[in-house]
């Protein structure tokens, strides 16, 4: 009969967080992008657009992500678009960060005081050029910190594509507890294992969010 | 191949869909309650109480928002029980929304009470408040009215990430609409109909947290 | 955008497609696609001992593993695991992401109306399972017990029909859950195959899973999509070559240490 060694158990975690780090990387990038795209719908002068995206954001923020991978993964099937597992979690993944990007971006954007509005549109500006160069920079440095304090959101709901059969770092987890009978160990490992990947981003974001704060305060 | 759609089954299964939405809303209840006390508790640890008991806090507030929800409740279930601590499936649910929710509402918290400008505590006390007094009404109260709305967007996150409980057999509506699809194999139907029946939860939450923050905070509703 | 609107689109016409037929992919014959393809996908169990686990490698081994090689081997393709939970295995099926469905799938009429059976394949017998201070003699007995169960396994099926009404009876979603509930202490007593209890018991566990009763002798069947007669015909005629010239037995001898039952 084999027999795993604390060695093999934590072999294969860490086999296994490869996905986790690699769909995660997919999910955050792929977010940022369509996360973009819905931003610029909703804070456009398109009523539809704006219309759309807040659908958007609705419907990804208000349904549990657990459910979104599933349609993504056997609903898209149904209409004859065949996704493999991985591409499915990322796609499911992918939509919604985006949704929550767009609305954690709106607000960065909607931060910057109204009078810079007032400022730019005075000097002449259109709405794409007081975009490009007034609220936009001052908008990016509200973002970093809180996007990347997302970014643990993501990596920690990259766990959830374990129930769609996708072979990530949780997925092992439950395989391997069931091959050893060591549930408090396993899991032990497979909590440290996301701790070592979600800390150093959260306690960097922390540290941006202090550094935004101290520039803004020296006014 | 065609797939037909069929929810035919709708009617039948209705009464496990409602059980499934019932001990959902019991686990956000206990969750948001217990959790957000705890949250507070916490935060009054962090900012005001002695510097040991901060620091145990902050080790919780750490672990738990680095590490995902799902291996929290697998720990707490399946890990826990050679430790000699045998929770049952309702009751580790429970146990991990609240340390969960409690870990994210003390960062919220601790965020408001610093905005609480210094004045504010020295004029509580020419007031001859007692500490307490002060940390209630002068840093407490302000700091959960502006910090009120984030409060209420984490709860529903939370609501939404309890669909995970399902995995140690909690019978809440994700279970449902699990159980449902290995009787009737409509896998399909039965996530859309949960989907929708999770969407329209959410939104009544949020709704419902907006009418309590307006009871509770009655001077907000009228500025 | 695209994928932004395609699944937005995806949902919405889910939500309103109540009696509408959606279009799979049109394949006309899933036998010929196999072939033309040169691979055979199958869903196979990576939870379940010995029909289906994993290695120190993580790669699946067990009796539905080698089942599925046969097939593959008697048609002359490659094979393809796909390694699914009692869950997710029938939507797998459905959404064309495998061909055959080789994962300890117990039969019965509602899901007949939503995929077809081959012939039996492998004996299987459901059965009540405790630790020796567990006291049960006969189904009446579970009065009063929490059991465990896999979530639409053929047992949980079994189990929901026959269990006294005070059972109580805790459905896990994938047999890793049943198992791990069931070593940690959290239900007395598990509802599972026999085989895979002697699988549990060979690798020494801390609570020793002993035979108390049987429920039922239900042999597994293999799944795959309605309306692919060719397919059918030929994993039925694979199968019972395969019990004819003793292929199958020898697969019974290594993974069941048994021979098959003669009515299977």
């Amino acid at each position: 009969m084999m027999e795993f060694s604390t060695w093999d158990i934590l072999r294969n975690l860490l086999l296994a967080a490869r996905w986790t780090v690699l769909l995660s990387l997919v999910s955050f990038i792929g977010g940022g992008l369509v996360g973009l795209l819905i931003l610029f719908m909703r804070i456009g002068k398109l009523k539809a657009g704006r219309i759309f995206a807040r659908g958007y954001i609705e419907l990804f923020q208000g349904t549990p992500l657990l459910m979104q991978l599933f349609l993504a993964f056997f609903g898209l099937g149904l209409f004859g678009i065949n996704v493999p597992a991985w591409l499915a979690a990322g796609l499911a993944l992918i939509l919604w960060t985006a949704s929550f990007l767009a609305e954690i971006w709106r607000g960065c954007v909607e931060a910057v005081a109204k009078g810079q509005w007032e400022a730019s549109s005075s000097l002449g500006m259109g709405y794409v050029q007081q975009m490009r160069w007034v609220i936009l920079p001052q908008a990016l440095k509200v973002a970093v910190p809180p996007t990347v304090g997302f970014s643990v959101q993501v990596v920690k709901g990259t766990a959830l594509t374990s129930i769609i059969g996708f072979v990530e770092l949780s997925k092992a987890g439950t395989m391997v507890t069931n091959a050893t009978f060591l549930p408090f160990t396993v899991y032990g490992f497979v909590a440290l294992i996301y701790f070592a990947l979600c800390w150093p981003l959260s306690k960097s974001s922390q540290i941006l969010e202090r550094k935004l704060n101290v520039a803004h305060r020296n006014h | 191949m065609t797939y037909v759609f069929d929810f035919s089954w709708l009617g039948e299964y209705m009464p496990v869909l409602l059980k499934g939405i019932g001990i959902t809303l019991q686990l956000i209840a206990v969750g948001a309650v217990l959790g957000i006390s705890l949250g507070i508790a916490c935060a009054w640890a962090r900012a005001l109480g002695p510097k040991w008991l901060g620091g145990i806090v902050a080790v919780y507030v750490e672990l738990i928002r680095n590490t995902p929800f799902l291996i929290q409740l697998f720990f707490i279930f399946f890990g826990l029980p050679s430790l000699g601590l045998q929770l049952g499936e309702l009751t580790a649910a429970n146990i991990a929304m609240v340390v969960n929710l409690g870990a994210y509402s003390c960062e919220i918290v601790r965020a408001g009470i610093q905005a609480t400008p210094r004045g504010q505590f020295e004029a509580g006390a020419s007031l001859a408040m007692s500490p307490f007094e002060t940390f209630w009404h002068v840093v407490l109260v302000p700091a959960l009215q502006r910090i009120w709305p984030a409060l209420s967007s984490q709860v529903v996150i939370v609501m939404l990430g309890s669909a995970v409980v399902s995995q140690i057999a909690a019978e809440d509506l994700t279970f449902a609409a699990n159980f449902i699809q290995s009787r009737n194999f409509r896998a399909f139907e039965t996530y859309i109909v949960s989907t929708l029946i999770y969407l329209a939860l959410a939104i009544l939450l949020r709704q419902l947290l907006r009418g309590v923050g307006w009871t509770l905070f009655p001077k907000r509703a009228t500025r | 955008m695209t994928l932004v609107r395609r699944s937005l689109l995806a949902l919405a016409a889910c939500a309103f497609a109540a009696g509408l037929a959606g279009t799979a992919p049109a394949s006309a014959d899933a036998l010929a696609d196999i072939t033309a393809r040169g691979t055979l996908r199958v869903a196979v169990p990576q939870d379940f001992p010995p029909f289906g686990s994993v290695g120190i490698d993580m790669a699946p081994q067990g009796y539905d593993i080698d089942v599925a090689n046969l097939i593959g081997e008697k048609l002359g393709v490659a094979v393809e695991l796909v390694p699914v939970t009692s869950a997710n295995r029938i939507p797998y099926l459905q959404t064309n992401k495998v061909d055959l469905v080789i994962s300890s799938l117990g039969k019965n009429a509602e899901r007949e109306l939503v995929i077809d059976f081959s012939t039996a394949y492998a004996p299987f017998f459901n059965g009540i399972f405790a630790p020796d201070d567990v006291e049960v003699a006969d189904i009446a007995g579970l009065s009063g017990k929490t059991v465990g169960v896999t979530r639409g396994a053929v047992e949980d099926l079994e189990l929901t029909k026959v269990a006294p009404a005070d059972a109580d009876i805790k459905r896990y979603e994938d047999n890793n859950g049943t198992i791990s509930a069931f070593l940690s202490g959290q239900v007395d007593v598990v509802a599972t195959g026999n085989v895979v209890a002697a699988a549990i018991l060979a690798r020494n566990p801390p609570k020793r899973p002993e035979l108390k009763f049987l429920i039922k002798n239900s042999p597994c069947y293999i799944g795959l999509n309605k309306n692919e007669p060719a397919l059918l015909a030929k994993v039925d005629e694979i199968i019972a070559a395969a019990k004819a010239d003793g292929s199958l037995n020898a697969i019974a001898q290594k993974w069941l240490a048994a021979d098959l039952p003669t009515d299977l």
